[in-house]
């Protein structure tokens, strides 16, 4: 009972400091709880949903775990949460592992994939549920609820069911349910993916900024690799049970470490190719045409065949052979209204897809039309 | 139509009109409406008829109700009904949420030993208990192993046996009730409550009880009603201070005497049942006794009300129970661990199994008995009592009547059950609630009452004794059976598929045959096997409206029962355990489906 008492304790301390200042954007509640997973192990039979993941999570993070389904993201959450046990490794909130304490004593905050409302409450009978739980008096209880139903921006449907509510405020209300405890520890699972495209992009502002004002370690499950780059300090990246790449944002766009996570975040050319020569992390390769460029990369790489990655909106396309270029061949140009979609094939059967802005003084490329397109070393990266 | 021109005048105008009035899906249900019409509906308004005929016509009613005998019989009726659907909620409730919980071939063989035997007779469900409870029975026997008791005692004939048996019997009805309300829920609510704080109890008791609240209320209701008309089990297992209101009706049916009056006790139980499920149907809504979802026409949920009940502003008695007596009380459970709920739901479920299977176990192995006389465990195994049965002449012509009436019925529940399901789905018409209501009310009308009215009706037109006036009778109950289960299995059909079938050519018919009979095919299999199995087991018309040269299967049993417990009877009940089994394995992959759709 020692850890999930002082867990609680934490809880309502930062709370109620909140709850004295009161508001917005004038609070900035006690910092969120730091998590360290170590090797930790989820398996069903031969299937290992969760293969010795070791991931250390700052206090106040916004982390991201970002794959493709069945990757374990979700399972890896649920052991969090306290849904699945560990089958062997250890989980600890702050230096204190968890293992032992059963979910309704964690003291985290949940979104839903399914928002999860119960049907049965009023909106603010379920942003009251935590509170209620943990013993809460009334008075206190009331106010906190209207408070944190002033930040979700809920105040007016404050008595309606869920089900009179659409999916987006129902959301709203889910993770108002979430955060009314001021939990140090939030986990979020898929909560947008419910959602339509516009109401997605508003609401992921709307968490990234309650991260600012409620300064909660958030976990946050997703498959969309743009919602990850919008929202996170951190993302990673797993596949298979594994985590494969950790890193922010930026460094998981330019400089991911393999195939999969290049493929999987952004849109990427992967150009098969030979390395001939190496200056310390800049190389020169030749691809299976024959042709030469120069790369980047940052391990020491051997010499041999390699997958260089470029970004399509890193090749810039010309009419007349230069250096550093190659010939390639359009098979489709879309206009996209602030942007140019093209496709193209090199002489190695490779195709490559280029997205360049649209200027005044070239006209749109049309099928068959023969390009040359090149980059600069430091626009293509040389994975491991 | 085939010399339709674009060009359309007034006069075909018309004869059109009267050719879409003709084609409407609408006119499906008349057949259905008809049947009943003439073979329910009339019989029990002659019944009430003959109930007020009297000098005055509230005469036979006071008569009912100032003989102490009846009037106390009508409370310990309702006494007992009460208790039994008690007892079903109380353990029917652990054993839908042990259902459930479990997962893959546990769940299957938990589900499988809970609604097979509902598809069994009641009869041998409560022969079985009399085998288990007897003199020489394994109850018996296990006492006095263990030292309890020195000679065997009467455990039969009691109070406490009657409501064993009827909370048997009626529990799979509880369950199945309340695992549908169950298995409906978003998993994620349960993680929600836990992720909030909220600790095993209190999920259970702030978000699965609320929530199953429906799926209870309708078990229960239906248990109760079922009970108030029962008559088999009580007769059986009961003691003379035991007798049901519908027991008095069957004595009173013997003597002629009562014409009139039988009839007034008639009608009391049918009033009673039906102001029940009348009231029940304001607060749950009628569709609770077909367990299936709204009709379409049926009023959309008025989101004013629940708006308007909302926030800490109103409290309901309930929420006032809730804070006053259920917080402080989950504190305190709180702190028992958490395991001690997973444990209440594995003994309680694991109870419920044993006392739904473990009689026709024996009664199963009592049928390989080479005993002469009913005894737990047999002294040795022989196949004497299957050759008996086999050889007697007329328990094989009690069976093949049995067969032929069964078969007769199920076509006609089945041909007019199948149109009236069409009927109702695909036909645009007002008050497809109220005319669903009417398809399924045989389900709710005491089997006692229904037969009473039918005798007179089948007195008159000289049908007492035959086959088909038997068969008809038995479909008035196999008509619900297959409406509820075909309207579920055209419902998933996907009216697109019809247009498209339209759309390229195909006349309705042709609609029919190749695109909604290969959809609801499986359905129209599982709904004849359970029409079938309803004639085939009918016992308490059959009472009414055979006669000694018309004898069938439960008739015989019936008679054997109350005149000598041997091993044939044993028998009976194996076969007939067997002729379940096997159509249910041959239905299980539609009913998974059709439940489904339900």
């Amino acid at each position: 009972m020692g850890e999930p008492l002082a867990l609680r304790a934490g809880r309502s301390g930062a709370a109620s400091a909140l709850a004295a200042q009161g508001g917005r954007a004038r609070v900035r509640s006690a910092i969120g709880s730091s998590i360290a997973i170590r090797e930790a192990v989820k398996h069903y039979g031969n299937f290992y949903a969760v293969d010795r993941i070791s991931l250390d999570i700052e206090p106040g993070e916004f982390i991201t775990l970002l794959g493709p389904s069945g990757s374990g993201k979700t399972t890896l959450l649920n052991l969090l949460a306290g849904f699945q046990k560990l089958d062997s490794g250890e989980i600890l909130v702050d230096g204190k592992p968890i293992h032992h304490v059963p979910t309704h004593k964690r003291g985290f905050g949940m979104v839903f994939q399914s928002y999860a409302l119960f049907p049965n409450m009023t909106v603010t009978q379920n942003v009251a549920f935590p509170l209620r739980m943990a013993g809460v008096d009334r008075a206190t209880t009331e106010r906190r609820v209207a408070e944190t139903l002033e930040i979700m921006r809920l105040s007016e449907h404050a008595r309606k069911s869920p089900s009179q509510m659409s999916g987006g405020q129902q959301q709203r209300v889910a993770i108002a349910r979430a955060i009314v405890m001021r939990p140090k520890v939030v986990l979020m699972d898929e909560p947008l993916s419910a959602l339509d495209r516009r109401l997605r992009e508003s609401i992921q502002i709307e968490i990234r900024d309650l991260h600012q004002t409620i300064g909660s370690t958030i976990l946050f499950v997703t498959h969309d690799q743009g919602e990850a780059l919008t929202m996170s300090d951190r993302i990673a990246v797993l596949d298979a049970g594994k985590i494969v790449q950790v890193g922010r944002p930026l460094e998981i766009y330019r400089h991911p470490v393999n195939r999969f996570v290049a493929s999987f975040v952004g849109e990427s050319n992967l150009i098969e190719a030979e390395i001939v020569q190496k200056r310390g992390s800049t190389m020169t390769l030749r691809n299976r045409a024959g042709y030469v460029f120069n790369a980047e990369s940052r391990d020491a790489i051997d010499v041999g065949r390699a997958t260089v990655l470029v970004r399509p909106e890193r090749i810039a396309i010309s009419n007349e052979m230069g250096a550093n270029s190659i010939p390639v061949t359009v098979t489709s140009a879309i206009f996209l209204g602030e942007i140019l979609r093209i496709e193209a094939r090199m002489e190695s059967g490779e195709t490559l897809l280029i997205r360049c802005t649209d200027t005044a003084n070239r006209p749109l490329p049309v099928v068959g039309d023969r390009l040359h397109v090149n980059w600069g070393a430091e626009d293509c990266w040389v994975l491991a | 139509m085939t010399s339709a021109s674009i060009g359309v005048q007034p006069g075909r105008f018309a004869s059109s009109g009267l050719a879409r009035r003709l084609t409407d899906p609408a006119l499906l249900l008349l057949p259905a409406a008809a049947f009943l019409a003439f073979i329910y509906l009339l019989p029990l308004i002659d019944l009430i008829r003959i109930s007020l005929g009297g000098p005055t016509w509230s005469i036979y009613f006071e008569r009912v109700f100032a003989i102490p005998l009846y009037w106390d019989s009508l409370v310990r009726t309702m006494q007992i009904s009460v208790t039994v659907a008690f007892l079903c909620l109380l353990f029917g409730y652990p054993t839908a949420l042990l259902i459930h919980r479990s997962r893959g071939i546990v769940q299957i063989l938990i589900a499988t030993a809970i609604v097979l035997p509902y598809f069994i007779a009641i009869l041998i469900r409560t022969y079985a208990w009399m085998v288990l409870l007897g003199r020489n029975g394994p109850v018996n026997k296990l006492l006095i192993a263990i030292g309890i008791i020195n000679e065997p005692v009467q455990l039969l004939f009691t109070r406490g046996t009657v409501l064993l048996g009827m909370t048997a019997v009626l529990l799979p009805l509880m369950v199945l009730s309340i695992y549908s309300s169950v298995a409906r829920l978003d998993e994620s609510l349960t993680r929600a409550a836990l992720a909030s704080g909220a600790g095993p109890i209190a999920v259970f008791w702030r978000v699965l009880l609320p929530l199953t609240l429906p799926g209870m209320g309708a078990g229960f209701l239906l248990v109760f009603v079922a009970a108030l008309g029962f008559f088999i089990t009580p007769t059986l297992l009961g003691g003379p201070g035991d007798q049901m209101f519908a027991m008095h009706i069957t004595q009173q049916a013997d003597s002629v005497t009562s014409e009139g009056f039988l009839q007034a006790l008639g009608v009391v139980l049918l009033g009673i049942t039906l102001a029940v499920v009348a009231v029940a149907g304001r607060f749950l809504g009628f569709e609770f006794i077909w367990g299936g979802s709204k009709l379409s026409d049926a009023a959309p949920a008025k989101p004013e009300t629940t708006g308007r009940r909302a926030g800490f502003g109103r409290r309901t008695l309930g929420t006032l129970l809730a804070d006053l007596l259920g917080w402080p009380l989950l504190r305190l459970f709180g702190r028992l661990p958490a395991s001690c709920g997973v444990w209440t739901v594995r003994v309680m479920g694991g109870l419920v199994i044993a006392v739904l299977t473990l009689p026709i176990i024996v009664v199963m192995i009592i049928s390989f008995s080479s005993a002469s006389y009913l005894t737990f465990p047999p002294p040795g195994f022989s196949l004497r009592w299957y050759e008996t049965f086999f050889a007697d002449s007329n328990w094989m012509l009690a069976f093949s009547n049995s067969l032929v009436v069964a078969a007769m019925s199920a076509c006609i529940a089945v041909a007019l059950g199948t149109a009236a399901a069409m009927g109702i789905v695909r036909s645009s018409i007002r008050g497809k609630s109220t005319i669903m209501l009417l398809l399924v009310s045989p389900v709710i009308v005491p089997p006692v009452v229904l037969g009473l009215s039918l005798y007179s009706l089948f007195l008159r037109f000289d049908l007492v004794g035959t086959i088909f006036g038997l068969a008809a009778a038995h479909a008035i109950g196999g008509l619900p059976i297959v409406v509820v289960i075909l309207s579920a299995a055209l419902q998933a059909v996907d009216p697109k598929l019809e247009q498209a079938a339209a759309v390229h050519g195909a006349s309705s018919l042709t609609v029919f045959r190749t695109v909604i009979l290969p959809a609801i095919a499986p359905g129209l299999a599982a709904a004849a096997f359970f029409a079938f199995l309803h004639s085939f087991d009918e016992l308490v018309l059959s009472l009414f409206l055979s006669s000694a040269q018309l004898k069938t299967l439960p008739l015989m049993l019936w008679a054997d029962v109350n005149y000598r417990l041997n091993p044939v009877l044993a028998v009976v009940s194996t076969l007939e355990v067997l002729l379940v089994v096997g159509g249910i394995v041959l239905a299980r992959p539609v009913l998974a489906r059709s439940r489904e759709a339900v």
